[in-house]
């Protein structure tokens, strides 16, 4: 950690390269982080509401509700597979580096994060379409970003390092993750499932940070305390799990590049 | 972390205790036909590690310059690969009191999709200079490699000679008390190795320690002190460099090349670059 501290300066530096080059890539640049997920939640909105009728899903206003998952959710599924990648593709740079080795899956997940961070005008914009102002628990938001950061760094750690060893967990991911989306509380809250499944969907370490980004405007009606609690705990887990994997497999990564 | 760690309190700048490191060899299994076939398309190999060095055992002074005599293959660039840490042993152990910095394998890290001075702060940065580092030096690294036409125009625009200067100018930048060095130590055309002969025999004048190998026997015996001659993995003799380039000869070169696992998408033409 403190080996990390030391060289943020190049960490900044690589974070800032990584944002030029993608924003400069495309015609459109920044817009594209916004289309992206709004054009997403514009159709899950769509299906869920006006096709499927007004069946109960989730909770209102919709596409509000759907916004601020959808973002996180990209954020997620973007930053652990480029993070199960980062040692394939940058063997070359690892091997005259003598940056610590972490410093390869944090600059993946920095910069996934800014995406997510300069993407969060979609949830103004929803809010404005839908009127529905937060309640001053908004000040959980922040919150709730740093403890999807950390569980995706411990996350991240884990498969990047796995990865290494196992090349085909890179697509396995890719599967889990569209599982995955379905198994999150995405679409509708932890509330709309049946009281005796709830406990097992919550052991998505997942479900925590959405609660804590949603409870600015459901601050009951989303998800209860029991379930958080569960979630923040198979996070810690993961958290510590990834980073031990990481340390005992840093040789091998070594090895490979 | 550990891997970059540095004893301040060691007398040395790098101290090997029996180090050994083993590398994955990847090879198709044996047998041939059907059984053969349907492993391929399983895409099924036989993983084994192999030792590339043992019971590596010797220490190198702060401000010597070591030469690491061996024929391609015997071990050598893991050897510095150890002593800059971007390799962990495993086993024994491998102590470092001054920062090194490897000179291996560089050019790989390039970026070509990057102009030429955003590929200097990221190998800058690589090699430990912090970004205010490289701009105070910048200027400096212009100069050395030449490059001030191209500075804002893409890498790949830029030849693989002047891609060679540019890396080795910012290495020298680094300034390091130590280096690790696989076959770059002289780079470019005969005016610019002349240059490169001044600034490493100064850098070495002022008591940077240079861990160094070559295929050119003349750089080894011209710019260093002593010599380990490796082959197969052990290290034979510490002596003198005329006397590791005399028993070298008697050494046959490995017969089968050793065929590591690197990936299609790596840049391997580069490899000798730095």
């Amino acid at each position: 950690m403190l080996a990390l501290w030391r060289h943020r300066q190049v960490l900044r530096m690589l974070v800032l390269r990584d944002l030029q080059r993608q924003y400069t890539k495309f015609r459109l640049g920044y817009l594209w982080t916004i289309i992206e997920p709004l054009g997403m939640a514009i159709v899950l909105w769509f299906v869920f509401t006006l096709l499927l009728g007004p069946r109960q899903l989730g909770l209102q206003p919709y596409l509000l509700f759907l916004s601020i998952a959808i973002l996180p959710w990209w954020w997620f599924t973007k930053g652990i597979s480029q993070m199960a990648r980062v040692f394939s593709k940058n063997k070359a740079q690892l091997r005259t580096s003598i940056l610590p080795t972490e410093l390869w899956v944090l600059r993946v997940l920095v910069v996934s994060m800014m995406e997510f961070i300069l993407s969060l005008p979609v949830i103004l914009v929803a809010v404005l379409i839908t009127r529905a102002w937060p309640s001053w628990l908004i000040i959980l938001f922040p919150v709730g970003i740093a403890l999807q950061f950390l569980l995706m760094y411990g996350l991240g750690l884990l498969i990047s390092s796995w990865a290494v060893v196992v090349p085909d967990l890179a697509r396995i991911v890719r599967i889990v993750m569209r599982a995955l989306f379905y198994l999150t509380p995405i679409l509708y809250s932890i509330t709309n499932i049946p009281t005796v499944v709830q406990p097992y969907a919550a052991l998505n370490p997942l479900v925590a940070p959405l609660g804590l980004y949603r409870v600015a405007w459901w601050p009951d009606e989303h998800e209860t305390v029991a379930a958080f609690t569960i979630s923040l705990t198979v996070g810690v887990v993961i958290m510590i799990v990834g980073y031990v994997t990481f340390r005992r497999l840093e040789l091998r990564i070594l090895k490979e590049s | 972390m550990a891997r970059i760690r540095i004893d301040e309190h060691l007398a040395e700048a790098v101290r090997f205790s029996d180090a050994g490191v083993r590398l994955p060899l990847r090879k198709r299994r044996g047998g041939g036909g059907r059984r053969q076939r349907v492993r391929r398309i399983a895409g099924e190999v036989a993983r084994e590690e192999v030792w590339m060095l043992r019971e590596a055992t010797f220490s190198v002074e702060r401000g010597q310059a070591l030469a690491v005599v061996g024929h391609p293959g015997s071990g050598r660039d893991q050897l510095l690969r150890l002593a800059a840490g971007t390799l962990m042993p495993d086993e024994g152990t491998v102590v470092r009191g001054q920062s090194i910095v490897p000179m291996i394998g560089m050019g790989g890290a390039l970026e070509r999709k990057y102009t030429v001075r955003q590929n200097i702060y990221l190998i800058g940065g690589l090699l430990g200079m912090l970004p205010e580092q490289v701009t105070e030096r910048l200027p400096a690294i212009v100069e050395t490699a030449g490059i001030a036409k191209i500075l804002d125009k893409y890498l790949s625009d830029a030849s693989r000679a002047v891609r060679g200067k540019i890396l080795w100018s910012i290495a020298m930048a680094v300034d390091a008390p130590a280096y690790a060095v696989s076959g770059a130590l002289i780079v470019g055309q005969p005016e610019f190795k002349r240059h490169c002969w001044e600034v490493v025999e100064s850098s070495k004048a002022r008591g940077t320690t240079f861990l160094v190998t070559s295929d050119k026997p003349s750089h080894l015996l011209r710019f260093c002190d002593r010599a380990l001659l490796i082959a197969d993995g052990r290290i034979l003799a510490d002596t003198s460099v005329q006397d590791a380039l005399d028993r070298l000869r008697e050494i046959p070169p490995p017969k089968d090349q050793v065929h590591f696992v690197l990936d299609d998408d790596d840049d391997d033409d580069d490899e000798d670059l730095l």
